[in-house]
């Protein structure tokens, strides 16, 4: 008996030390690249060299630095605040207010989910092109703004929200939207954050989209700076290392300072 | 947004109104220009947009530099959209993609062979831009191959510089077995899950995996069975050293333990590197392949300039590649001693730079041979498809190793890219 229990600790722990270090790993290897020359990294040296100074001094030298992060802050973090207000009201609505149409009108949003965005991409370009937006951080935020997923998520949440909790303040003679801003959001607080790390990673991170819309190098994101420094016949594999990195920072950030409630959110609890 | 595309407008029409009260209208507007390679074809770019505009004040220009891919996935969005307002002036294509691009939208770049003088180019190089006739793009960089050897590798198995040239691929496998039993060296490296050894080799005896017409071409293409014929018997000698991608492979020749590489001109910045084989290396011909059509000239890679037909500023974009790829020979000497870059004018070999020997290769005049092989590189249809093609190629590559058929590999080759390309 105790010896399986040890058994088993041992097996627990060298899975999650394997799980660990392989996702980890990357994140290492970025950080040891970004100390060596781009011909030390193709050749595999996996030491710490003298090199990031340099590094870090061509990245700065060959990309707008403040330009870029200025753009991908401004995008992540509006498009971040939109997307939650909108959607979390939508998910609200969704679980709070019963009607015979609900359950329809939301399997048509959970359908929108099946359609890659691959298929969109050529209408929404129209569209937006059309529109006059082309070019514009508008164009990139626009159809982020109502997630079918994060809708999905504020609903699934929403029904371990109390409604005594709403009958109550109803009764006490709160408008709905006081509801919503008063009680619901600081009862959804775990949620909310967890939503906010996702829809941030996920704009941060923004491709595809940004690449079609955006047309110059004023407005160009991180991500797309980065793409365009790794696929130089020649990259300078050292510099794209620094971008990887100053790309990633954020995200981990982010992630750090909302570990907690991220987790809490994740688990679906309401306090 | 709008107010540029209303200003774009009214800019279309002064320059029309312009044109109509003089001949030799002034250009007023700004240039903007897709590519890819921030230390390449961008640099290139930024250098003949300042000679332009030293001329030309009045012209600015606007150089955008995206990911190849990307660059491709947005010319890709915006044609089929038919969202002309979003395209650049000017794009930079890969030349194994031009047909593609031209043929899937027909109209949507500038047909430029009545406003630029392309007998100056490179045959091969405008062959593949042009489309029923007319020629619709400005050629830049080129490919054209070469064998690079190691003089100091081949003399210690008893070959001086004259043995190689004019030799044919039985021959090098010959020379290759010597090499390696006097040296120990291996005489190439091959990545046999790249099929870029296919194509130079294919191109070379004038075939392609498309006929002249554009359909595709692989059980009954001579060219191409030579060449698969040519890996496998390279394979089966076992000369070669094996080499897992892009990186091994360079290694393969920068680490000093293969005497031979053939491949693209582009290739020249990489050998001369290593600052301690100075001296060492020699440039031949490409071997010949033994079949009809067979010469010792092809071409690996390369892309070339196409302006938009919906451009506002499009007759100021082609006035400006005219004035400086087709005729500025100084312009081409600087992008070759700056950034490698050998371009498609046959004029510019007559420039300083290109007149140079070169003591990285015992004194050589390399780029003069170049330039000879440059206006010799056959001149193949690229076809829309050679991407899809290309990858049923290298998904049979490895069993040329274990002594497939060739009747066989092309059987095969030929089933997956139909697949691939319906």
């Amino acid at each position: 008996m105790n010896v399986s229990r040890r058994a088993t600790t041992v097996l627990q722990y060298a899975f999650l030390g394997t799980a660990a270090f392989l996702s980890i790993f990357p994140f290492i290897w970025m950080a040891i690249s970004s100390t060596n020359k781009s011909i030390d990294i193709i050749s595999g040296r996996t030491g710490i060299g003298d090199a990031f100074g340099t590094n870090v001094a061509n990245f700065f030298s060959q990309v707008d630095v403040p330009l870029v992060f200025w753009n991908s802050t401004k995008l992540a973090v509006l498009a971040t605040l939109l997307t939650i207000v909108v959607s979390s009201l939508a998910g609200y609505g969704f679980e709070m207010f019963r009607s015979k149409a609900r359950d329809r009108i939301y399997a048509l949003v959970l359908l929108t989910l099946m359609v890659p965005f691959a298929a969109l991409m050529i209408p929404l370009f129209m569209m937006m092109a059309r529109s006059g937006l082309i070019n514009t951080h508008i164009a990139i935020m626009l159809p982020t703004i109502a997630s079918a997923f994060i809708i999905f998520y504020f609903r699934q949440s929403t029904k371990a929200f109390q409604t005594e909790l709403r009958d109550a303040a109803k009764v006490d003679g709160l408008k709905e939207w006081q509801i919503f801003l008063y009680i619901y959001v600081p009862v959804m607080r775990s949620t909310y954050a967890a939503a906010f790390v996702i829809v941030f990673m996920t704009n941060w991170n923004n491709y595809l989209w940004p690449l079609i819309v955006l047309q110059s190098n004023e407005t160009k994101t991180i991500t797309l700076v980065v793409s365009s420094l790794a696929s130089a016949y020649y990259p300078d594999y050292g510099v794209v290392m620094i971008g990887t990195i100053l790309a990633t920072l954020p995200t981990l950030l982010v992630f750090f300072v909302m570990q907690r409630q991220f987790v809490q959110g994740m688990l679906g609890s309401v306090k | 947004m709008y107010s540029k595309t209303n200003l774009s407008r009214i800019a279309a029409g002064a320059l029309a109104a312009a044109s109509l009260l003089a001949s030799t209208a002034a250009f007023a507007g700004e240039v903007t220009v897709w590519c890819w390679d921030p230390n390449f074809n961008v640099a290139i770019m930024k250098e003949a947009a300042a000679r332009y505009s030293a001329k030309h004040p009045e012209t600015t220009f606007n150089i955008v530099d995206f990911a190849k891919a990307d660059v491709e996935q947005k010319l890709q969005t915006a044609l089929s959209s038919g969202t002309t307002d979003a395209l650049p002036d000017i794009v930079l294509i890969e030349d194994y993609g031009a047909q593609k691009y031209l043929q899937s939208f027909p109209g949507a770049f500038a047909e430029l062979s009545s406003k630029v003088d392309f007998s100056g180019f490179a045959p091969y190089k405008v062959q593949l831009m042009t489309m029923d006739g007319a020629v619709y793009g400005m050629p830049f960089d080129s490919g054209v191959t070469g064998l690079y050897y190691r003089k100091d590798y081949l003399e210690q198995a008893g070959f001086k510089p004259e043995d190689m040239q004019d030799l044919t691929w039985d021959r090098f496998i010959e020379i290759g077995k010597q090499v390696e039993a006097k040296t120990g060296k291996k005489m190439l490296g091959l990545d046999v899950n790249d099929a870029g050894f296919i194509r130079i080799l294919m191109q070379s005896a004038g075939g392609w995996y498309f006929d002249k017409d554009g359909n595709l071409s692989i059980q009954k293409n001579a060219a191409l069975k030579a060449a698969l014929e040519t890996e496998q018997k390279i394979l089966q000698a076992n000369i070669h050293k094996p080499a897992a991608g892009w990186t091994e492979w360079v290694a393969t020749f920068t680490s000093g333990d293969v005497a031979t590489v053939t491949t693209g001109v582009w290739i020249t910045g990489t050998v001369k590197a290593q600052a301690d084989q100075s001296g060492k290396w020699g440039v031949a011909p490409i071997p010949k392949l033994n079949v009809e059509g067979a010469s010792h000239a092809s071409n690996l890679g390369g892309s070339s300039w196409y302006v938009t037909a919906s451009s506002a500023e499009k007759d100021e974009a082609i006035d400006f590649l005219n004035e400086v790829y087709a005729k500025d020979v100084d312009f081409y000497q600087k992008i070759l001693t700056e950034r490698g870059a050998v371009g498609s004018l046959m004029a510019a070999r007559n420039g300083p730079a290109y007149s140079e020997a070169d003591p990285f290769f015992g004194g050589e005049k390399v780029w003069q041979n170049f330039s000879d092989w440059l206006a010799k590189v056959p001149a193949v249809n690229y076809g829309v498809f050679t991407n899809e093609v290309d990858t049923a190629v290298t998904a049979h590559l490895p069993s040329l190793g274990q002594g497939a058929p060739i009747d066989d590999v092309l059987k095969a080759v030929d089933s997956q890219a139909q697949g691939q390309i319906q």
